[in-house]
């Protein structure tokens, strides 16, 4: 059994007074793929948020560890520097800031610089794989681009960052099926032990290319539920209800 | 006469010094310059509480009479422009703005193609009807500072592309200041004949440190049919400097001017931006940054004034302000009856970077004409939560962050600058400005 690397324990949030996390609990080892899912208004992308520690989203009660520390008093970026990553459901536009620009400051903050050749060559390399133009390394980051290429583009920083964990916060939404493979590819070759992801979708469809070692199901700020792949698959056939309906009931 | 016909460094603005400057000029020269001087004794300093033109820049704490023309050239000023110029510019022809000869360097190549580069004072004896052809786009008694530029400016910088001439290199007009106490007329002429080209950056700069100084400064851009003019200006004063200036291009058909203004030092600027589309099809894209912090108080005014038809203009300037800095954007499309089809847009973006700093704007538009489009925008902001927190998630320290969404507001402008070079210069000054506190000037020791 590897290593915990994530470990959530009685979390509670609000966003501007309202709570919205109740207590959740989750773990994540080291390498593992897990899949937060549940129906909207649940809570993932609070969660998402409040992992990364976004001011808007207030930490009420519980505990994060990662990597073995105290996730909580840490701003996003001394999280981002422990080896935690967001992939965006809705990447910011910075207009002046290049894509090139924007890398190299994040992997010099993050203590990953490599000479310009080596980096421009990675660049290069991981930007074929996700069938991003070349075009985009000059282009002001996500300014102006379509859905599909802010999410390509937030699977080409996970590349070239190499974090020990990525939440991915809804990087199925918006993505037709030619671009939904291309983006789990790009995260499925990411993977492996020193990469664990944790992907939130309340649509089973990108689990079919990402084979999730856990499925949690959250509903109403908690997690009601875990199980194997098989968990998603029954999602994908009978919906949340069946699920919710014996985990209200067990909870009651 | 009881008045020393003096023009002796003791003497401050005033009579005397007027009356001096006329004496060595030529009579043409001379007339104008007892008009202005007449004009500018005549009006009263411009008043927030009486000019509308002046409401938002409080200037009562200026007395030009106290400042003293300088007459000398700070070299270490000088060797810091010229240094920019080698980093930015390395073929680019270096001409210094003095009031005591300064030989001009690395223009062989230019004049081998005919290009006059001169003093203004040379221009006016030896091609007096080219000088002529530019200042009748500014009249002498204007307003109270152009007044007294045309009453007490020596020195200056003329440079004159013949017909069908396209400069083989850029012109780097170098206008320095230094010492305290001093006042400064900058002056810039820049003539284009029929379908000539040429690049020029115009820098001002004195040392860093509070020394008191005036510059009230002149530059006049006159452009003739098809002539393409690329005007690049760099204001680097240090804090105590009083920059007044009127910067005004005149285009002739199909002429293409643009424009770029980097504004960085000074305690206080009020500069106005001028362009005046004569001639038909004549086109000009002015764009400008600012940065601003301490208690540094900007004021541009910009105008862009159709008159031929089918004239285009498009003005961006983008402000950022710190600590308690302040800006004021005027700006004026104006589109004459005679100016159908033209298209003109104008806008100002501003970043508040504290609590308080401040941005008035107030792009305006008057149309004569049918047919036109014509277009403003104004805004102002702090910087964006949900980018610094987008730039935080990648590891980006937050202060670092908010550097980075400054720069990246900046270089939407520094982006479309054709003088890479410039540009580049432009970014390096603006880091220096953003990380570095409220220091501007050029790091050079003070005579």
């Amino acid at each position: 059994m590897s290593q915990t690397v994530l470990s959530i324990s009685g979390l509670r949030a609000t966003v501007e007074g309202k709570e919205i996390l109740k207590g959740v609990d989750l773990q994540v080892a080291q390498g593992e793929i897990h899949a937060l899912m549940g129906p909207n208004g649940s809570g993932k992308s609070t969660l998402a948020y409040t992992l990364m520690g976004h001011p808007k989203y207030v930490v009420t009660g519980g505990s994060v560890t990662f990597g073995g520390e105290d996730l909580l008093p840490l701003t996003a970026d001394a999280r981002a520097r422990l080896g935690l990553f967001l992939c965006f459901q809705y990447p910011t536009a910075i207009p002046g800031v290049s894509t090139v620009n924007f890398l190299r400051a994040a992997l010099r903050a993050q203590g990953k610089e490599m000479p310009a050749r080596e980096f421009l060559n990675r660049l290069s390399t991981e930007m074929k794989e996700l069938k991003i133009d070349e075009s985009f390394r000059s282009r002001y980051i996500n300014d102006g681009f379509s859905g599909g290429e802010k999410k390509r583009m937030e699977i080409l920083q996970l590349a070239m960052l190499r974090p020990k964990l990525a939440i991915l916060d809804e990087t199925d939404s918006g993505l037709d099926v030619d671009a939904l493979r291309t983006v789990a590819d790009g995260v499925m070759r990411l993977c492996g032990p020193d990469m664990g992801v944790l992907v939130i979708t309340h649509y089973p469809r990108i689990l079919e290319h990402l084979h999730p070692d856990r499925v949690h199901v959250l509903h109403d700020g908690r997690v009601v539920t875990s199980g194997g792949a098989d968990l998603a698959r029954q999602i994908e056939r009978e919906g949340y209800e069946p699920i919710l309906g014996t985990a209200v009931a067990a909870t009651a | 006469m009881t008045t020393p016909l003096t023009d002796s460094p003791a003497a401050a603005l005033g009579q005397a010094v007027a009356a001096a400057r006329a004496e060595v000029s030529p009579a043409w020269l001379a007339a104008r310059r007892r008009i202005a001087w007449d004009a500018y004794e005549a009006m009263p300093m411009p008043s927030s509480q009486r000019d509308e033109d002046w409401r938002r820049t409080d200037i009562a704490a200026l007395h030009p009479e106290r400042f003293t023309p300088i007459d000398h050239v700070d070299a270490a000023v000088v060797d810091a422009m010229r240094a920019q110029r080698d980093g930015a510019a390395p073929t680019a022809a270096f001409v210094i703005d003095s009031p005591v000869a300064a030989p001009i360097e690395g223009a062989d190549t230019l004049h081998a193609q005919g290009i006059i580069i001169t003093t203004l004072e040379e221009a006016a004896l030896v091609h007096p009807e080219l000088v002529q052809r530019a200042f009748s786009s500014v009249r002498a008694d204007e307003s109270k500072f152009v007044a007294l530029w045309n009453a007490l400016w020596r020195g200056g910088v003329f440079v004159y592309v013949p017909r069908g001439v396209e400069a083989l290199a850029p012109v780097w007009i170098a206008h320095p200041a230094g010492g305290d106490g001093h006042a400064v007329f900058p002056s810039t002429v820049v003539v284009l004949d029929e379908g000539a080209a040429l690049t020029v950056i115009d820098a001002y700069a004195s040392p860093t440190g509070p020394a008191a100084l005036l510059s009230d400064a002149m530059v006049i851009l006159s452009a003739a049919r098809d002539a393409r003019l690329d005007y690049n200006t760099v204001q680097q004063w240090g804090e105590g400097v009083w920059h007044i200036g009127l910067q005004r291009a005149v285009l002739d058909a199909n002429a293409k001017l643009r424009f770029m203004g980097v504004t960085l030092g000074a305690r206080l600027q009020k500069v106005w931006w001028e362009v005046l589309l004569e001639g038909v099809g004549s086109e000009a894209d002015v764009l400008g940054i600012c940065f601003g912090d301490g208690t540094q108080h900007f004021d541009h005014q910009s105008l862009q004034a159709h008159v031929g038809p089918e004239t285009r203009s498009n003005l961006l300037l983008k402000v950022a302000v710190r600590d308690h800095a302040r800006s004021v954007y005027g700006g004026m499309i104006d589109v004459a009856p005679t100016a159908v089809h033209a298209d003109g847009y104008v806008a100002n973006r501003n970043l508040l970077l504290s609590q308080g700093a401040k941005a008035d704007s107030i792009p305006r538009l008057e149309i004569r004409a049918n047919d036109v489009k014509c277009g403003h925008g104004a805004t102002a902001g702090h910087v964006d939560a949900d980018q610094r927190f987008y730039l935080m998630a990648r590891g980006v320290p937050p202060e670092e962050a908010s550097a980075l969404i400054v720069r990246g507001f900046m270089d939407d402008v520094l982006d479309r600058i054709p003088h890479r070079g410039f540009a580049e210069l432009a970014g390096t000054l603006l880091d220096a400005e953003i990380a570095g506190g409220s220091v501007t000037g050029v790091a050079a020791q003070a005579s």
